[in-house]
């Protein structure tokens, strides 16, 4: 009978080594036939080598061990290796799927080989829900976040360098012929977008348009008063400018 | 019996009546105070304008010349006697209240910031500690040092280890190196460092965890999910009496749709806290690609600081 064979995916070269060493000693026929310090790689190697079983750490850079998984479960039997992630465990003991916790060792990884000794050679069960469901925790960073995509962070030439500004630190924009002002408590940056553009990728809760010329941060609105023409003005919190509020805009503004 | 019923009548006729006064004199004053406190803070040009309309107003068939100069005599007066002192209590009250309002804001986010502080991430540590159990088997000496570096790490990052005189930047140098080692033990030929910084500026005043932030974020934002990894360099300098520290990394980039996260909006919370408008944090990305965190604040060196042990 084949020697059953194994891949490990781990990028700290480290905690490859851990793995390699005991799972010698716990499963002296395992054949750890190829290494992978990345989720391409794990990938790569996997279709190469055909192995049996895949020992998959969950964060990686290129795949994470989930998105990895996604690309493997039906050719192979999975393993999860993970330092700590609560959500994946949580998702994992429901779930027919094996799971190690770093450092890797003892009983439980016995446990773990016993139970793969059985499954060597049989189809891999399907688990493709649950790998969905992993995929969509909220405040995994390696999987997409389910929230829609709002701009969180301006781009300014400022000089001779491309600055990032935080959508946090903005009081308002400002339409200015071709251009929009950026107004920070500190400084006043002009970008290329137009107003319009800007207004669809922000965060309609984050800013409220005002103006057919503004759009203003929610926190930053300390008080409104009316003007001697009787207008709605907007103060904005340090900073000295008042903000007009056209008609068509000032209904957000009667409870106040 | 009459007579008592029609005393009785007149009695709360009475007392209405002196009730009406009473809210009349209530109202009166009120409303003189609040001429008061107008004629206390209001400008002296304004002030003339209205003298101006009102003279105008008193010539015509309508108005009265005597009680126009009446009261045109009467605010002035009050204006020079009264005015400044009336003006310097009202905006003793307002800045009081200000005042009140600022400290409680900034108690609220210095406990807040405790909090944020306090958060030692759980998978670096459980990540370092599996690494240490494994160097014990195969390199016992190079375990006790991450073992001692991950103890300086954590005795500067829980605030109640926190030592004092914490806040320089050589400190925070210290143990963002400690930090540093670790991670390169983790991550061995995938994360290179530099440090740059200029012993007269080890002395110099820095918040302490400020740069420890925009080092975590470096690695894990930029490095780590970068297959080949990377390097990060740390930079000081002084211009102009501003202490500049740099981060800067060759990682993925920024992505602008990711929120800036606890971190930087803490980093960015405490500056303003500390230093108003002298402070910023700024987030560059370079044209050679990667991202450039600084954090420009006054320059303070401690002048003893060389005698000192």
């Amino acid at each position: 009978m084949n020697r059953p064979t194994a891949l490990i995916a781990d990028d700290e070269e480290g905690m490859r080594e851990q793995l390699r060493t005991r799972l010698r000693d716990a499963w002296p026929a395992l054949d750890i036939v190829a290494e992978a310090a990345n989720g391409i790689e794990a990938v790569a190697l996997a279709g190469q080598h055909q192995p049996d079983i895949v020992f998959l750490d969950i964060r990686m850079p290129g795949l994470s061990g989930i998105e990895a998984a996604r690309l493997l479960f039906r050719r192979c039997h999975l393993v999860f290796v993970t330092a700590y992630d609560q959500y994946a465990i949580e998702a994992f003991e429901q779930g027919a799927l094996d799971y190690l916790m770093k450092p890797v060792g003892g009983e439980r990884l016995k446990t773990t080989c016993a139970r793969l000794q059985q499954l060597v050679g049989r189809q891999p069960t399907d688990i493709e829900r649950q790998l969905q469901a992993l995929l969509a925790q909220p405040g995994r960073p390696p999987a997409a976040p389910a929230a829609p995509d709002y701009l969180r962070w301006i781009q300014a030439v400022v000089g001779a360098n491309l600055r990032m500004i935080s959508t946090r630190e903005v009081l308002y924009f400002q339409a200015d012929e071709k251009y929009t002002r950026v107004q920070t408590g500190q400084s006043e940056v002009l970008i290329r977008k137009p107003l319009k553009e800007l207004a669809d990728e922000l965060d309609p809760d984050e800013f409220w348009r005002i103006h057919r010329s503004t759009l203003v941060r929610v926190d930053a609105i300390e008080g409104i008063t009316r003007d001697l023409r009787g207008r709605q003005m907007l103060k904005v919190r340090n900073h000295p400018l008042l903000l007009e509020v056209s008609r068509g805009h000032a209904g957000r503004f009667q409870q106040m | 019996m009459k007579k008592s019923r029609l005393t009785a009548a007149g009695y709360s006729n009475a007392k209405g009546a002196l009730d009406i006064v009473r809210e009349i004199g209530e109202i009166t004053a009120t409303l003189w105070w609040r001429f008061f406190d107008w004629l206390a803070q209001v400008e002296w040009r304004k002030l003339v304008i209205i003298w101006l309309l009102v003279m105008i107003f008193g010539m015509t068939p309508f108005g009265h010349p005597e009680q126009t100069g009446a009261f045109i005599v009467l605010s002035l007066g009050l204006k020079v006697l009264a005015g400044g002192k009336r003006r310097a209590e009202l905006e003793a009250r307002d800045a009081t209240t200000h005042a009140d309002e600022e400290g409680l804001e900034r108690r609220l986010v210095e406990a807040r910031m405790a909090a944020l502080q306090a958060q030692v991430e759980p998978h670096f540590l459980f990540n370092t500690l599996a690494l240490i159990g494994q160097l014990i088997e195969t390199d016992p000496p190079q375990a006790a040092r991450i073992h001692q570096n991950l103890i300086d790490y954590l005795r500067a990052t829980l605030p109640q280890m926190r030592a004092r005189g914490a806040g320089t930047l050589g400190r925070q140098i210290e143990m963002s190196r400690a930090y540093l080692a670790i991670m390169q033990a983790r991550m061995r030929a995938r994360l290179a460092v530099s440090i740059d910084v200029p012993d007269e500026m080890q002395s110099a005043t820095f918040p302490v965890m400020m740069l420890q932030i925009l080092i975590e974020n470096a690695i894990k934002h930029g490095l780590e999910p970068k297959i080949a990894g990377g390097r990060i360099d740390i930079r000081a300098s002084v211009d102009n009496q501003v202490l500049q520290v740099d981060v800067l990394d060759d990682g993925i980039g920024f992505n602008v749709h990711a929120g800036d996260g606890l971190g930087l909006a803490n980093v960015r919370e405490r500056l303003r806290i500390l230093y108003g408008n002298r402070a910023q944090l700024v987030i560059e990305a370079p044209l050679t690609g990667g991202t450039r965190a600084s954090i420009r604040l006054p320059y303070a060196p401690d002048i003893f600081a060389g005698g000192a042990p």
